[in-house]
C-alpha cells in the first residue's frame, strides 16, 4: 500500500524537516514494513489552469489535436496536445511558455504540425499521477483561468508498505490509522477525523432509506445516505494529485472522492444512481442468478453470493463490485450512498470464487472497525460540500446495525508484560504507550483493564498477548537488551529416526562415496511411463504443481533412476543417494515410511558386479556400525512395482529375520528405456526403510582376548556351479562343526579359467584353536579332512 | 710369550683389525669378521684362553692389557657395523628419491552431502551445544497439525489451494516445519528446548527464487520466564555461529498466527555488509528469521498452560540459508539430480589447476 507523506501531515503535525528515510525505518520498526520511500518531485513552477476555448484534429497528424486556451487577462494561446480526452469548456493543468515541471524542463515556444505551440497541457504522468499517462488533468471551478496553481501542492514523498505486514490490521489501510502511529512514533498529537457531526446528517424531517438485511452475520451494519446537486465534475487537484500518486487514476469527482475515503479511513464505499434503488435489500443471491459487474462482465452468482437488492433487483456484489445498471454516470444528480460493514470470510469467498480481488474486497477481507460506516458518510459529506455548493440531503442518516459488538476489554496481568518484555513496565509507562495507540487503561486489583478501540477490536486485540506486543513494538526492540535464556534441563532422548538418518547420510556419503541428491516427493507420469513402471494406488495429490505429477511416490528409485539419466551426460561412474519419505495408502490411516536409496552406476556394461558390489559393502558395513548385526541378502522375485529389477540380480536385504529392502541391478531393457546410452551402462541399486530399523538396537560384539595357544588360519576354496547362490552355500557351510573350529568367515568369491567353464570358487577363512594346547600338525590335518569330508558330503569338491 | 711380546701382538691384531674392516662392506662379512677376532677361537679370544700360561702374579696385568685391546676391538667394528647400516638406509632412501612429494595424493572422487544437509547439520551442532534436542515430523500432515493446532484460523488464505498441497485423503504437504511444535509439546511437554528441521511444501511457480519443495528449521523454546530479549540473544547467537562472523539484528513486528508477539528478525546484508545491493534490495537488511513469543494458544493446544509457562519461537530457511552459504543462484537445481551444481568440484575428482567461476 502507498502512502503519502503530504496527507500524513493533514493529520500530523510533523517536524517541517523531518528526514523521510528517517520516518520509514521507524514505521518498519514499530509498526510495519516500508518497502521503499520515493520522493515526488515535479518541481512545478509556472503552472497555470487554463480553459479549453476548441479543439481541433490536425490533419495527418492523427494522435495530435490542435487545442486553443484561455489563460487569463482575456488571452488565448494555442497548443498541439495528445492528450485523448479534451472537454471544449474546461480547464486543464497548463504549463504556459516559460513554465516547467521535472519531467518536462522549461517549456519552449515551438511549431508543432506546421502551427505555433505556445505551451503544454500537461500530461497526468508529468505532475506525479502514473495512472493518467498521457491524459489532461482537469480542473473544477476551483481556479480561474491563468491562476498560478501552487507548487506545494505537486510536492510529496510516497511510503510503499508491504501489504503483508498489514493484514492483521485493518486500520492500517487508511491514511489517518497510519498517521495514528507515526503519531506516537513522534510523540506528537494526532489530529481529530475532520467530519460533519452527525447531527447535521440526521434531520428528522427528512425520511428514512429503508434497509433490511436477510443475515446479521454476514452484513454486520448498513449505513445509507440520499443526497442530490451533485453533478459530474472532476474533483479539487490537490485530491486528484493525492490519489493519483498513491496508484490511482482520476475519474470524476465523485469517483475520486470515494476513492479518496478509501484511501483515508479505509473504508470503501459505493454509489448508487438513487432513482433506481428506492430501499435496501440485502441477501443472498440465488443459485444461477446473474449480475453484470461495472467492469461489464457478467457474473453468474450463487446462493453463497451476498448482494445488495432493491425491489427484488441485484444491485451490486455487496463489498466486492458494483453493479453496471445502478452505475453513476453523467447525467446521475442525486445519489444513494452506501457504506456498510461484511463478514470478512463472506468477502473473501466471493472474492475468490469470482477472481475479483477488488480494492474493496481486499479491505473487508481484513474485517473493519463498524464504526467507520457512518464515520465514511460524515467524512463523505463535509469533502463533498467543498466540492458541490448545491448538494442537499434528501434523506437522513439511515442505519441498520444488526451486529453491534460489544466492546472488547483486555485484562493484561503486568508480570506477564515483565515476562515478555524482560523487565518491569509500570502502570504510567503503559498508559503513556497505549493511550496514543487509542487504548486506555484501567487499574483494578492490580491488574490492567486495557480497553481496545473499536478500529483494533475486530480481531487484531482480543488477549493479553496482543496488548503486550503493543507495549514491546513501542518500547522498541533495539530497546531491548538481548539476554540468554534461563532454562531447565531436562533428560530428552534423541530422536532415533532423526539420528539414524543423519549418521547414515554422513556414512554414505563421506565414508562410502555416494553423492546426496534430493527429489520430489511425487512421481512424474511421464518418467514412470519411460520406465514401465506400473505405480498402483498412491497417495494423490488434489492440486498438483502440474499435470502429471499427482502421485505421491511409494519408492524412492524412479525418481533416483531420473537422477542417473540426468548425470550420466556428465560423469562416467557416480554413486547417488537420497533419503526421503514415502507414502502409502493404509486401511487404518495413510502411512508416510522414511527411506533410503542407493544408485551405483558405470560407463561399460561389464561393472554391474563392481556395482552392485560397492553398494552391497556399503549397506553392510553401515548395518554392522548402526546395529552390529550382518546384513544377508537373499534371492527375491522381482516386484511388479519394479520392473527395473533385474531377475536373477535381485535380493531381499535382511537384518536378522527382517527383511528391511532390496538390492538389484537394474536389467538392460530399462536401461535402454531411461536413455539409449544407458544400455552399454552398468547400475544397481538399493532401497531401504529406515523407519522400521529405529526399535533395533545395536548389539555390542565382546572385543577379544590374545588366546592362550596360537590358533591357525586355513583357507578353503569350495568348487560350486556357477548358477549357485552364496546365500546357500554359505548356509551349508556356517552347519560344518568341530572341536577345534572358533570362525568361519567368506573371503573371496572366484570365476575363471582355472575354476573351470560352469564353475565357481568360493573361498572361506577358517580359524581353529584349542583353549588347553599349541595345536599339532596332526590337528591341522584332522581339520582338514573333516572339513572335506563334509563338503565332499555336500556335494562339492575342494579346490587343491 | 712375554708381556712385552704380548703387547705388540696386541697392537699388530688392532691394525689387522682396522685394515680388515676397511674392505668389508657387507654387514655379515663383519659379523663374521668379528667372531675371527673377539670369538673364543678368534685371535684375541684365543690369547686370553692362554691367560693360565703365565705366572699367577702377571695374569691380572695380562687380563688387563687383553681386556682392553679387545674392548677397542669391538669398538672400531661397531663403528664399521654403524657405518655400513647408514650407508644402506641412505642408498635405500636414495633409491626412493623417484616418488615426487609434491604429487597430490589420490584422485578417485569422494562422495558428498548436499548443501541443504551441510547447512542442517551446522545448525544442529550448534543447537546441541545450547542443549536443543532435533525432532522431526511427518511431511504428510493432517489440517490440524499444519493448521489448527497453530492457530490459524479455518478461513485463512494459506489453507487455500494455491498455497496449500492437498491431498486426496484430506490431509496436506507440510507448509512449515511448526507443526512439530504441537507435536513436540505433546510429546514432551514444557519446559522444552527442540529444533525440528525438516522439508516443507508450498504451491508455488518453480522459478529460480521459488521452490514448492524446500527445507526449514523450526525453533521452539518453552520455560517459565522466556522473554523476547532471549529470543534476540538466541538469534544473534546462532546467525553468528552460522556465518562465522559478528552480525547486525534488525527486529522489527511481523505477524505469524501462531506468535504473539511476532516479530521480523532482519540480519545486516552479508553481501554488502549493510551499504545496500541488489541482494537486499538496497535496504542493507535481508529478512533471515521469523520469529515471535509462542501465541498462548498454540502453548495451551499443546497442554502448556500458558500461565505457567512462555517461550519463543522462529524458523530459519534451510534452503535460503544454504543458497547463501553456497552461492546457488537458482533454487531449483537443489532438487532436480543434477550433480554439478551441487558438489563441490574438488569432491568429483583430482585437485583442480584453473577453475573459471561460470
Amino acid at each position: 500500500m502507498l502512502i503519502s507523506l503530504q496527507w500524513i501531515r493533514d493529520f500530523v503535525d510533523l517536524p517541517t524537516d523531518l528526514d523521510p528515510r528517517d520516518l520509514a525505518e521507524r514505521v518498519t520498526v514499530t509498526t510495519a514494513e516500508v518497502e521503499e520511500v520515493t520522493p515526488v518531485h515535479i518541481n512545478a513552477q509556472g503552472l497555470i489552469a487554463a480553459k479549453i476555448l476548441s479543439a481541433t484534429d490536425i490533419p495527418e497528424k492523427r494522435n495530435l489535436k490542435l487545442v486553443e486556451l484561455e489563460v487569463g487577462d482575456g488571452k488565448t494561446v494555442r497548443t498541439a496536445t495528445a492528450a485523448p480526452v479534451l472537454h471544449v469548456g474546461s480547464n486543464v493543468v497548463f504549463a504556459p511558455v516559460g513554465a516547467s515541471v521535472t519531467a518536462t524542463g522549461a517549456i519552449k515556444a515551438a511549431t508543432v504540425a506546421g502551427a505555433p505551440s505556445e505551451g503544454m497541457i500537461l500530461p497526468g504522468e508529468a505532475v506525479g499521477i502514473p495512472l493518467a499517462m498521457q491524459e489532461a488533468i482537469f480542473l473544477g471551478d476551483e481556479f480561474q483561468p491563468g491562476q498560478v496553481l501552487p507548487a506545494e501542492m505537486f510536492e510529496d514523498w510516497i511510503i510503499e508498505i508491504d501489504n503483508k505486514s498489514i493484514t492483521h490490521r485493518p486500520d492500517l489501510w487508511g491514511h489517518y490509522g497510519m498517521a495514528r502511529e507515526i503519531a506516537a512514533i513522534y510523540d506528537v498529537p494526532l489530529s481529530a477525523y475532520p467530519i460533519t457531526p452527525k447531527a447535521e446528517l440526521c434531520d428528522s424531517n427528512l425520511p428514512e432509506v429503508a434497509i433490511s438485511i436477510a443475515d446479521a452475520h454476514a452484513c454486520r451494519r448498513f449505513t445509507a445516505l440520499r443526497l442530490e446537486g451533485v453533478p459530474t465534475i472532476p474533483a479539487p487537484l490537490w485530491m486528484q494529485l493525492r490519489i493519483g500518486r498513491i496508484g490511482m487514476r482520476p475519474i470524476s469527482g465523485l469517483v475520486d472522492l470515494t476513492n479518496y475515503i478509501m484511501a483515508d479511513l479505509g473504508q470503501p464505499m459505493h454509489a448508487f444512481d438513487a432513482d433506481q434503488v428506492p430501499d435496501i435489500d440485502v441477501k443472498w443471491a440465488k443459485d444461477g442468478e446473474t449480475l453484470q459487474t461495472l467492469d461489464g462482465m457478467e457474473r453468474e452468482l450463487t446462493k453463497e453470493s451476498l448482494v445488495v437488492q432493491s425491489q427484488g433487483k441485484s444491485l451490486s456484489l455487496a463489498g466486492v463490485m458494483g453493479g453496471l445498471n445502478t452505475e453513476v454516470v453523467d447525467t446521475t444528480d442525486s445519489l444513494l450512498l452506501e457504506s456498510a460493514n461484511w463478514d470478512p470470510i463472506t468477502i473473501r469467498r466471493t472474492a475468490h470464487r469470482l477472481s475479483l480481488r477488488t480494492d474493496a474486497a481486499a479491505r473487508f477481507e481484513k474485517s473493519l472497525d463498524p464504526s467507520n460506516t457512518t464515520l465514511s458518510i460524515q467524512r463523505f459529506h463535509l469533502l463533498a460540500k467543498a466540492m458541490y455548493p448545491e448538494m442537499k440531503l434528501t434523506s437522513r442518516l439511515s442505519d441498520n446495525y444488526p451486529s453491534r459488538p460489544d466492546p472488547v476489554i483486555v485484562k493484561v496481568n503486568p508480570p506477564h508484560v515483565k515476562r515478555t518484555l524482560g523487565r518491569a513496565c509500570d502502570l504510567t509507562e503503559a498508559v503513556s504507550i497505549l493511550s496514543p495507540l487509542g487504548f486506555s487503561v484501567e487499574e483494578i486489583d492490580g491488574s490492567w483493564h486495557v480497553s481496545v478501540p473499536s478500529f483494533r477490536a475486530t480481531g487484531d486485540v482480543s488477549i493479553e498477548a496482543d496488548v503486550i506486543e503493543e507495549i514491546v513494538r513501542r518500547v522498541g526492540f533495539d530497546a531491548v537488551k538481548p539476554s540468554m535464556p534461563r532454562v531447565s534441563m531436562r533428560d530428552i532422548k534423541m530422536n532415533p529416526i532423526h539420528e539414524l538418518e543423519m549418521r547414515s547420510l554422513e556414512f554414505f556419503c563421506l565414508a562410502e562415496r555416494f553423492h546426496e541428491v534430493n527429489s520430489y516427493i511425487w512421481y512424474a507420469q511421464d518418467w514412470l511411463k519411460q520406465l514401465g513402471m506400473e505405480a498402483g494406488d498412491c497417495i494423490e495429490l488434489r492440486n498438483p504443481a502440474a499435470e502429471g505429477l499427482h502421485q505421491l511416490r511409494r519408492l524412492m528409485m524412479p525418481n533416483m533412476l531420473a537422477a542417473v539419466q540426468r548425470n550420466r551426460f556428465y560423469f562416467s561412474s557416480f554413486n547417488l543417494m537420497d533419503l526421503g519419505s514415502v507414502f502409502e495408502l493404509h486401511s487404518k490411516g495413510d502411512q508416510e515410511h522414511r527411506h533410503l536409496a542407493l544408485v551405483s552406476a558405470r560407463r561399460g556394461k561389464k561393472e554391474e558386479s563392481v556395482c552392485l558390489s560397492h553398494i552391497k559393502r556399503a549397506i553392510s558395513q553401515w548395518a554392522w556400525l548402526r546395529f552390529g548385526q550382518q546384513v544377508t541378502y537373499t534371492p527375491a522375485a522381482v516386484l511388479a512395482e519394479c520392473p527395473w529389477e533385474n531377475p536373477h540380480h535381485t535380493a531381499t536385504i535382511s537384518l536378522g529375520d527382517t527383511i528391511v529392502g532390496r538390492v538389484s541391478v537394474i536389467e538392460p531393457g530399462t536401461r535402454r528405456a531411461m536413455d539409449e546410452h544407458l544400455s552399454a551402462w552398468s547400475i544397481a541399486c538399493a532401497e531401504i526403510r529406515l523407519s522400521n530399523l529405529t526399535s533395533l538396537t545395536a548389539t555390542v560384539e565382546k572385543l577379544g582376548t590374545i588366546p592362550d595357544h596360537p590358533q591357525i588360519d586355513m583357507d578353503f576354496s569350495i568348487l560350486v556351479p556357477a548358477s549357485s547362490r552364496y546365500h546357500e552355500i554359505a548356509g551349508q557351510v556356517a552347519d560344518f562343526d568341530h572341536d577345534l573350529l572358533k570362525q568361519i568367515r567368506f573371503v573371496d568369491s572366484y570365476e575363471g579359467k582355472s575354476v573351470g567353464e560352469g564353475n565357481r570358487s568360493l573361498t572361506f577363512r577358517t580359524v581353529i584353536g584349542s583353549q588347553q594346547r599349541t595345536l599339532s600338525e596332526e590337528d591341522a590335518n584332522g581339520f582338514q579332512d573333516a572339513f572335506e569330508a563334509y563338503v565332499t558330503k555336500l556335494g562339492f569338491a575342494l579346490r587343491k | 710369550m712375554t708381556l712385552d711380546e704380548l703387547s705388540k701382538q696386541l697392537t699388530k691384531i688392532e691394525l689387522q683389525v682396522a685394515t680388515g674392516l676397511r674392505e668389508l662392506d657387507q654387514i655379515d662379512a663383519v659379523r663374521s669378521f668379528e667372531s675371527s677376532v673377539l670369538g673364543k677361537q678368534g685371535s684375541i679370544g684365543l690369547l686370553l684362553k692362554n691367560i693360565r700360561d703365565y705366572p699367577p702374579e702377571e695374569r691380572g696385568q695380562v687380563g688387563q692389557v687383553i681386556n682392553s685391546a679387545k674392548a677397542k676391538a669391538k669398538a672400531i667394528i661397531d663403528a664399521r657395523l654403524n657405518e655400513i647400516q647408514r650407508e644402506a638406509v641412505e642408498k635405500e632412501s636414495q633409491g626412493a628419491s623417484d616418488v615426487d612429494p609434491t604429487l597430490p595424493g589420490g584422485v578417485e572422487p569422494l562422495g558428498s552431502l548436499h548443501p541443504v544437509t551441510m547447512v542442517q547439520l551446522e545448525i544442529e551442532r550448534i543447537f546441541e551445544r545450547f542443549g536443543f534436542t532435533v525432532e522431526t515430523g511427518p511431511e504428510m500432515e493432517s489440517e490440524f497439525h499444519n493448521f489448527d493446532a497453530l492457530n490459524i484460523p479455518a478461513d485463512h488464505p494459506a489453507r487455500d489451494m494455491q498455497d496449500t498441497f492437498w491431498l486426496n485423503n484430506g490431509q496436506v504437504l507440510r507448509t512449515h516445519t511448526s507443526p512439530v511444535q504441537h507435536r513436540a509439546m505433546k510429546k514432551f511437554g514444557a519446559p522444552l528446548r527442540i529444533i525440528a528441521p525438516g522439508r516443507c511444501f508450498r504451491y508455488e511457480t518453480l522459478d529460480a527464487s521459488h521452490e514448492n519443495t524446500f527445507h526449514q528449521v523450526e525453533g521452539l523454546v518453552i520455560d517459565r520466564e522466556i522473554s523476547i530479549p532471549n529470543l534476540i540473544a538466541m538469534s544473534k547467537a546462532l546467525l553468528q555461529e552460522v556465518m562465522q562472523r559478528e552480525v547486525k539484528l534488525r527486529v522489527r513486528p511481523g505477524f505469524f498466527p501462531f506468535v504473539e508477539p511476532g516479530l521480523e528478525i532482519d540480519m545486516n546484508c552479508q553481501i554488502c555488509g549493510g551499504s545496500g545491493c541488489a541482494t537486499c534490495k538496497h535496504s542493507g537488511w535481508v529478512e533471515i528469521l521469523p520469529a515471535g513469543m509462542v501465541h498462548p494458544e498454540v502453548l495451551r493446544a499443546g497442554g502448556i498452560d500458558p500461565d505457567q509457562y512462555s517461550g519463543f519461537a522462529f524458523g530459519l530457511g534451510l534452503t535460503r540459508l544454504a543458497m547463501m552459504k553456497y552461492g546457488i543462484r537458482d533454487i531449483r537445481v537443489l532438487n532436480n539430480g543434477d550433480l554439478r551444481p551441487i558438489v563441490c568440484s574438488q569432491r568429483l575428482g583430482g585437485p583442480i589447476l584453473v577453475n573459471k567461476a561460470s
